[in-house]
């Protein structure tokens, strides 16, 4: 019994380290309608200008909080000044883009900067323990609680009682009138973007100090447990995301508790699809509240495609087919056979994301159940590998339909949450369902690519093949874009209640997309395991899902072709920048933000 | 394919014989240097590792260039970032194979990165040195597949013995990395525990950015062991150190020595105090080679301990330059070296000789520390 008490405690005291990053991703949300995932790269410089401040500095603690808030302040104007409001009359989904890329710059940066050794952040508060059940808790637990209710409370009270809080709320409500009424947008924005900079950067500081260990790769796990944190109490509620993040706490602890620790993040994420389930707009959203995404399509605004004559693009096939012929290197083969197994993975997510407008962060997954299928098919069954790729395609498309059938009837971020969530859980599942998956030491020896008893090993064979079945893909895609079921695809995304006026079932046609697009990733997931001849739990993380997510914008959402030249395009950027070294992955974020920033409807444009 | 294994032969024989009349000159600056490929993480989650990689390798490298080099000739390496992702690493792979400058390749870091990449090695003949590589199916990839790592099979009952003969510990927690080599590594620890008569009263497994251990150490605190065992590396075995503390639990502590690093008494601080490893080397260990490698990385970085990654890379670059000096630059006359190396001198082993029948070195050397005064020092047989 007194073990149940010690649960609660620690679920409690871990929660109030994610509301911390939860109170400004909420903030964020609340007036701009972003999930900002450069939150967490905030986070981590905060975490290290902590260290400066207390290390070499030896400030005392009250100092170096205010140095901490200052400086993250400063550096969340600046993103929002450079990074995202250049971008506010474009389409909805750059500024989304944007932070992902000012993530990647921020968490280079400190890298470049301190090495992505992990250092000790020692506390500067007393070391004195109260006995609490069975533990004990600090005074940076409470201190840390301190912050976390003390600094919503405040917010709370800002954004309801005084005239710039009235404003922050009108221009989240409806940015034009607001401006016609007088408010000065931009300064709204700026305002909020360092209120919440500030939070995350002292949470940094905090949770640092907390662990006694900052590292570089703090960022994207912040972020994760913050955004689960922040939509289970309802995006961009700030009292919301506090309670949000406590049950999140408590939700893993009583999963530690009941099933093990490998289950942990299981429940955290299985936590936020019921929530999105059964109450899509977060536990504490009241009705009153406007609904969080406009009705109708502005998320993702038509363009005009840039058009490519036929023979253009007959002439591009044409050379890339013939290109191993030439003398190139095997190194080039290798990028390029990359590159088309992304395509693969892009021409499913952007039929997904871009055509039917269910933009989804957790692709990865589905990458993970053809290659799992198709690995475990040939291997243990013996299946012939061509048959098994193809049986790992329809295992992703209907598995990946059935997972994903939940989140149907959400909109606009909430499915990406959700899809990011599902994502998380497959892979969770793959490392605990060891009598299947073989767990964390995954599978080894997976026979080589090869088709008609004839073995695909030599580069130049692997090329053709992969090059042939994205080719394939991206015909039937276009065929079906042009159909009429593409129509009615575009008619959902653009307008669902319209569509639905027009008798059109939402529900049967997303499963379409996702049947089909389940079914190119599941291919591109079946090959690689192949190629590889070793995956694990790792293998299709989800950095692959903010990879292909990346793929997809670059290329214009909904672009059959944009697709496979943002693959080759982001396979190849971070190759040819090999020669710099540490250095290439922050010119790759820069590249990336200015591509962004000059070229928000992608290269190609939406279709 | 068998194009490029005549064009890199031809390539690579040229190359012996320009190195052997370079050699009969004797003049360094004149010979291109023998060219090491070396493919793991630079960014990415994994950045620290690689970073240590190169501290290591670049200590070995100083002093294989002073001692005359490899027959005349410079050694040295090329690193590529892979950020321990598989599909970067394939192509690594790619770029290394077909570039007939690089006669041995060195890494990847992860399992899923290594491993993915093994076939183009195997393919292209080149062998594929995995020094950190403790995954069993490793150097089954095939016959150019070699690997210095630690066996978990030797090392695991090291640790177990230490645990319970020495340390007399009868019902262990067991605490590990959920990855391939926390996972095999815990398989060895349990069954060769349970041999030496102790119970394992609970294993708890975690995922690598986990950082809260709290409800862990409170299903531990009830199984009710008399000590902990630490399946980690340096950072989450401090964290861990350092909660158990918080949480109440007094029990001994001991971990594998993947934890033996400066860094963990940093980020452990008090807590880590006591705590007892099972590790290969320790820096009052009076053999040659070890003196010689913490004498040596103290004065070229400035004071800073090595820790166990800093000390795999430095065997593995020494590792290669033994290879190489026997085998040539000959892509599979080096393969053929590596069954024939014998007694290299090593931190980890000792003595390194490859078992040819899995590629692997056998015999790691072992010594009981413990953590007293912010210091590892050997352990007196003293209890705590």
């Amino acid at each position: 019994m007194s073990s149940w008490l010690d649960y609660t405690i620690n679920g409690l005291i871990v929660g109030n380290v994610y509301a911390l990053v939860a109170v400004g991703l909420a903030l964020i949300f609340g007036v701009s309608r972003l999930i900002n995932f450069a939150q967490g790269s905030i986070y981590l410089v905060g975490a290290y200008i902590g260290w400066v401040a207390v290390v070499q500095l030896h400030t005392p603690l009250p100092l170096t909080i205010i140095f901490v808030a200052v400086v993250a302040a400063l550096v969340g104007v600046i993103i929002e000044r450079f990074g995202l409001r250049p971008l506010q009359n474009s389409v909805r989904i750059a500024p989304l883009l944007a932070t992902i890329g000012i993530s990647f710059v921020l968490d280079q940066l400190v890298m470049l900067t301190f090495s992505p050794n992990p250092r000790a952040l020692p506390s500067q508060l007393p070391d004195v323990r109260f006995q609490v059940g069975g533990g004990t808790i600090g005074p940076l637990d409470l201190l840390i609680a301190g912050v976390g209710i003390s600094s919503a409370l405040l917010l709370f009270v800002f954004l309801r009682y005084s005239k710039l809080g009235w404003a922050v709320r009108a221009a989240s409500q409806d940015r034009d009138a607001a401006m016609q009424m007088g408010v000065d947008v931009n300064r709204v924005n700026q305002a909020v973007f360092g209120i919440a900079a500030a939070l995350g950067g002292v949470s940094g500081l905090l949770v640092g100090m907390y662990y006694n260990q900052i590292d570089t790769a703090m960022s994207l796990q912040a972020t994760l447990k913050g955004v689960v944190a922040e939509v289970v109490g309802g995006a961009g509620n700030v009292p919301g995301a506090v309670v949000g993040s406590l049950l999140l706490g408590l939700v893993e602890s009583y999963g530690v508790a009941v099933f093990g620790t490998s289950y942990r993040n299981l429940f955290a994420f299985l936590l936020l699809v019921v929530v999105l389930v059964l109450r899509p707009n977060g536990l504490f959203a009241s009705a009153r509240q406007a609904p969080p995404e406009p009705l109708t399509g502005t998320f993702i605004a038509p363009s005009r495609p840039v058009r490519i004559p036929r023979w253009a693009l007959a002439v591009a096939v044409a050379a890339f087919a013939i290109l191993p012929l030439l003398p190139v290197s095997f190194y080039i083969l290798q990028t390029l056979i990359n590159a088309w197994l992304l395509g693969m993975l892009a021409l499913s997510l952007t039929l997904v994301a871009g055509t039917i407008g269910q933009v989804s962060l957790g692709h990865a997954a589905l990458l993970a159940i053809g290659a799992y299928t198709s690995a475990l098919l040939s291997l243990t069954l013996s299946v012939p590998v061509g048959l098994a790729i193809v049986a790992g395609g329809l295992m992703s498309a209907a598995l990946g339909t059935i997972l994903i059938s939940p989140s149907f009837r959400l909109r606009g971020h909430y499915v990406s949450i959700a899809t990011l969530a599902i994502g998380e859980i497959v892979s969770l599942v793959i490392l605990n369902w060891e009598s299947v998956t073989r767990g964390p030491i995954g599978i080894s020896g997976i026979p080589p690519l090869s088709l008609f008893g004839y073995d695909l090993i030599s580069p130049n064979s692997v090329y053709w093949f992969s090059f042939a079945v994205m080719v394939v893909l991206a015909l039937l895609q276009a065929r079906l874009l042009g159909s009429h079921l593409g129509r009615s695809f575009r008619a959902i995304r653009d307008d669902d209640i319209a569509a639905r006026a027009y008798g059109l079932s939402l529900n049967r046609y997303k499963s379409l997309a996702f049947i089909f697009g389940g079914f190119a990733a599941g291919v591109s997931g079946g090959i690689a395991a192949h190629l590889y001849s070793y995956i694990n739990h790792e293998t299709f993380n989800t950095q692959q899902s903010i990879l292909a997510l990346t793929v997809v914008i670059l290329g214009g959402l909904g672009n059959v072709v944009g697709a496979i030249v943002g693959a080759v395009a982001l396979v190849g950027l971070p190759e040819v920048f090999r020669i710099a070294a540490e250095y290439r992955i922050l010119i790759y974020g820069i590249v990336l933000l200015l591509l962004v920033r000059f070229r928000p409807q992608g290269l190609l444009g939406t279709i | 394919m068998s194009n490029i294994n005549r064009r890199t032969l031809i390539k690579s024989s040229l190359s012996a014989a320009i190195a052997g009349t370079a050699f009969s000159r004797a003049a360094f600056a004149d010979a291109e240097p023998i060219l090491l490929g070396v493919s793991g993480p630079l960014t990415g989650p994994n950045a620290q590792y690689g970073t240590q990689w190169k501290q290591g390798f670049d200590l070995a490298l100083d002093e294989i260039q002073a001692a005359g080099g490899i027959n005349g000739r410079k050694l040295a390496y090329t690193f590529e970032d892979s950020q321990s992702d598989p599909r970067q690493s394939v192509a690594i792979a790619q770029k290394f194979v077909s570039d007939p400058r690089i006669v041995l390749e060195l890494g990847d870091f992860s399992s899923p990165a290594s491993m993915a990449a093994s076939p183009i090695y195997q393919r292209g003949g080149l062998v594929q040195f995995g020094f950190t590589n403790s995954h069993p199916d490793f150097t089954k990839g095939g016959d150019f597949m070699w690997s210095t790592s630690v066996s978990q099979a030797d090392e695991q009952p090291l640790l177990a013995r230490y645990a319970v003969k020495s340390l007399g510990l009868k019902k262990l927690a067991v605490l590990h990395l959920n990855t391939d080599w926390g996972r095999t590594s815990r398989d060895y620890f349990n069954n060769a525990a349970k041999e030496y008569g102790a119970e394992i009263v609970v294993t708890e497994g975690y995922i690598a950015e986990e950082r809260d251990f709290r409800s862990t150490l409170v299903r531990v605190r009830d199984a009710n062991p008399d000590g902990l065992v630490l399946i980690s590396y340096y950072s989450d075995g401090a964290l861990i150190a350092r909660q158990a503390r918080q949480v109440g639990l007094k029990q001994v502590i001991c971990a594998a020595s993947s934890v033996y690093s400066p860094k963990f008494l940093e980020l452990g601080g008090d807590a880590v105090e006591d705590v007892h490893v099972g590790t290969r080397y320790f820096p009052e260990d009076p053999r040659p080679e070890v003196q010689k490698f913490i004498a040596g990385f103290k004065k070229k970085y400035n004071g800073l301990e090595p820790d166990a990654f800093n000390a795999y890379s430095y065997d593995a670059m020494n590792m290669a330059a033994a290879v190489v000096k026997i085998g040539g630059t000959d892509r599979k006359a080096i393969r053929d070296a590596f069954a024939r190396v014998k007694d290299v001198p090593s931190v980890i082993f000792g003595t390194a000789t490859f078992d040819v029948a899995t590629r692997r070195v056998k015999g790691a050397m072992n010594a009981e520390l413990v953590v007293r005064k912010g210091q590892f020092a050997l352990w007196d047989g003293k209890p705590t």
